[in-house]
């Protein structure tokens, strides 16, 4: 009897875990997603605010879309952990 | 207030010799910006040419170039000076052909003595640099040069060397660095010396044409040095009593000097003939009056002035139109781009909503604090009016901040002694355990976003509504704003069916509707005809941009945003306290030793540190999060800008007066 009760606060401690990484992994992955997608932008608009300093705030536009991203992965992170 | 400033076009004819008096008005009244007239390009006036500048231009810019050269000398900046009285401009004007050639020879001899001081100074390190390597080895200066029968090598080797006789030789060898040599060769013997020398990697130093023991000679330099850093330290006081008599007299020529150049240089922007010329411009409408009654004075009612009406083609510039409080957001407005003339000024909505974004996202009212004593600390550094515009928008997002974090309940991380009047976001870290305090309420908290976000973006179509139904014309004009109305019914279409199919806290719950048909309720099926509808609407407009569907889902959700920034903030810095608290506290106050000091006082400084660091991301997310959920979300439903920016004829005088 001992060993079932045991079994099943292992069970639920591991699923926890699980809960704990997938929203680890969900932050992780999805800030590398943002940073690789605002890494091409990112250096395109500092060369064009650096040729036309007007080009600023259509440039910080772009530079910030993939933010969203990261945002998702976010939403989900907490969602999971709470 | 949500539209640009009212403007009317101007025309005003006069003869040639009305100009000046013109000029000067347009220019004293400063409201009047100039449609630059370029030969050949506007119909109606052929064989009309650009004007001539006015008398006195040449000599206005060469005075010009003076002051400011002076005022580079000395670094005298026109926003550095405050409280000056204004100086009348003819008596100003009267004195600048006395007082600026004086002023000018005195700056350029002291000028010239201080670069020969700087010139000598560097002289002299240049001499101590040469003679310091020769330090190590107590011989005479002259020794080393005016030999006819023999060859000085002096330098460092970075190996040992033996030089055959009958050359002398002496290496000093100072740690691991390389070792410096000197060497008298016979000039017979120079080609073997220079072939040992050059295998032991020698690299030469110049020979110091002096004379006497190497110590003394450096502390004459020195003596010297400082004899002449005296001198230039007396100079210096010289030109700061220059600078403090002179610097109120040059900010004022330069203000006249620059106002001179803009009058005398007007008429090449206006269009003339022989006998007249004819200047067309923009003036706010409510100015049209005055501007009309100060130039009949000035030119004693021999300039014609008219108003001309706007036709759809011409570029109108715009004046921003807003109550004092939202002026300081004009600046995130112009960072963006100036609104076109006939579209909505979001000006007044973005004044509004970024500080209660800003503070829904960092509502920590410690903060809160820091960033409104930050606002008043700088006030004394950002003197430009993008600097103060700037500080006033910081001072609305800090104090809005505070006020959420007095909801929140939060202080540095810490909770206040009440419990969180609106939604929680305490997490459970550390001394919270979980057990007995409020954890935070992650779903509440998503909701709250996601129905900001529903808000945000109905506004915004509502108001891409109004501009196309404002600037458009024809056909194109009733698909443009049906299609705006498609978008906000594809949105609420979708709405109603989620809501028709999950119950969710704090929205409206249609999941107990009677079903009607294949399982769907009326909720269900009103959101799906108001998909269908939508999607008919945006393709009708543009079948394009269906593809951009989806986007009314990521957008929506773009503003979970705001909890999900703020949350990260709050976390770090439950963890910066966490940690320092375990340190400051612990067993180190119990039981006081040495150790126990050193980690109480690690311990304030991780707790200075954190949140320091917490204050400037609290800084970069609210502000930048706040700002990005304006011009992405926000400004792509509605606003296009790139109006032109109204620039009047004329300057604000500081210094000066008539």
């Amino acid at each position: 009897m001992a060993d079932v009760v045991s079994t099943v606060e292992i069970a639920t401690a591991s699923q926890a875990g699980m809960k704990a990484l997938g929203a680890g992994i969900a932050v992780g992955l999805t800030g590398i997603g943002t940073g690789v997608a605002e890494m091409g932008i990112g250096s395109a608009a500092v060369g064009a605010v650096a040729e036309n300093k007007d080009m600023f705030g259509l440039a910080l536009l772009f530079t910030v879309i993939p933010e969203t991203i990261v945002i998702f992965g976010l939403v989900v992170a907490l969602l999971l952990l709470f | 207030m949500l539209t640009p400033k009212k403007m009317s076009r101007l025309l005003i004819v006069a003869s040639k010799d009305q100009l000046p008096p013109v000029i000067k008005e347009l220019h004293r009244f400063h409201r009047f910006h100039i449609d630059d007239f370029i030969a050949g390009g506007r119909a109606g006036y052929e064989g009309f040419a650009i004007g001539t500048p006015l008398a006195g231009a040449s000599e206005a810019s060469s005075d010009l170039i003076k002051v400011r050269s002076i005022e580079n000398t000395f670094s005298i900046q026109a926003s550095d000076i405050t409280s000056a009285e204004k100086r009348n401009n003819a008596d100003l004007r009267a004195v600048i052909e006395r007082e600026l050639p004086v002023i000018e020879r005195e700056v350029s001899a002291l000028n010239a003595e201080r670069s020969k001081l700087d010139a000598a100074i560097k002289d002299c390190e240049q001499k101590i640099a040469e003679i310091t390597p020769f330090l190590s080895i107590p011989a005479d200066l002259s020794l080393y040069s005016g030999y006819e029968g023999f060859t000085v090598f002096a330098g460092t080797v970075v190996k040992d060397v033996q030089i055959p006789e009958p050359a002398e030789y002496e290496i000093v060898k100072k740690g691991k660095a390389a070792a410096f040599m000197v060497a008298v060769v016979p000039n017979r013997q120079r080609g073997d010396v220079d072939r040992v020398l050059s295998d032991a990697g020698f690299s030469p130093v110049t020979i110091p044409a002096e004379s006497g023991m190497p110590e003394e000679r450096i502390r004459e330099y020195n003596s010297r040095i400082s004899e002449l850093k005296a001198n230039a330290s007396s100079l210096a006081k010289r030109m700061d009593a220059l600078r403090e008599e002179h610097a109120r007299f040059l900010v004022a020529c330069e203000e006249l000097l620059k106002a001179d150049i803009e009058q005398a240089e007007a008429p090449l922007r206006f269009a003339t003939t022989e006998q007249t010329f004819v200047a067309e411009g923009w003036v706010p409408s409510d100015t049209i009056a005055e501007i009309s009654r100060r130039l009949t004075e000035a030119t004693g009612g021999k300039a014609f002035i008219t108003e001309i009406p706007i036709s759809p083609h011409d570029t109108v510039p715009v004046e921003y139109n807003n109550p004092s409080f939202a002026k300081p957001s004009e600046l995130f407005m112009d960072i963006y781009a100036r609104p076109n003339y006939t579209e909505i000024d979001p000006t007044l909505m973005l004044s509004i909503v970024f500080p209660l974004f800003f503070g829904l996202i960092l509502g920590d009212a410690g903060y809160g604090l820091i960033l409104l004593a930050l606002c008043f600390a700088l006030r004394g550094f950002m003197k430009g009016e993008d600097g103060r515009y700037f500080l006033a928008v910081l001072r609305n997002a800090s104090i809005s901040s505070i006020i959420f974090g007095l909801l929140y309940s939060e202080f540095l991380g810490f909770e206040l002694p009440w419990a969180p009047i609106m939604f929680s976001r305490h997490l459970n870290i550390g001394t919270k355990g979980g057990e007995g305090g409020s954890g935070p309420m992650i779903p509440a908290l998503m909701i709250m976003a996601v129905w900001i976000g529903i808000l945000h973006i109905t506004l915004g179509r509502v108001l891409g509504i109004i501009n196309h139904a404002r600037q458009d014309h024809g056909e194109h004009r009733i698909k443009a704003v049906m299609a705006n109305f498609g978008w906000l019914l594809v949105m609420w279409g979708i709405l109603m069916i989620i809501w028709s199919m999950f119950a969710m806290p704090y929205m409206p719950d249609f999941t107990k509707l009677p079903v009607i048909v294949m399982g769907l309720n009326a909720a269900a099926i009103l959101g799906a005809v108001m998909l269908v509808l939508g999607v008919l609407f945006i393709a009708r407009d543009s079948p394009l941009e269906v593809v951009e569907l989806p986007t009314i889902i990521s957008h929506v959700l773009s503003y979970a945003r705001i909890v999900a920034v703020g949350l990260s903030s709050v976390a770090i810095a439950m963890v910066v306290n966490y940690i320092s608290i375990g340190m400051l506290i612990g067993p180190q106050l119990e039981h006081l030793t040495i150790i126990g000091v050193v980690i109480v006082v690690a311990g304030v400084f991780v707790f200075l540190l954190g949140h320091a660091m917490n204050t400037a991301l609290g800084i970069l997310g609210g502000g930048l999060h706040s700002i990005r959920l304006h011009y992405v979300e926000f400004f792509t439903k509605f606003y296009k800008g790139g109006g032109l920016k109204y620039n009047p004829f004329g300057l604000k005088r500081i210094f000066t007066e008539d």
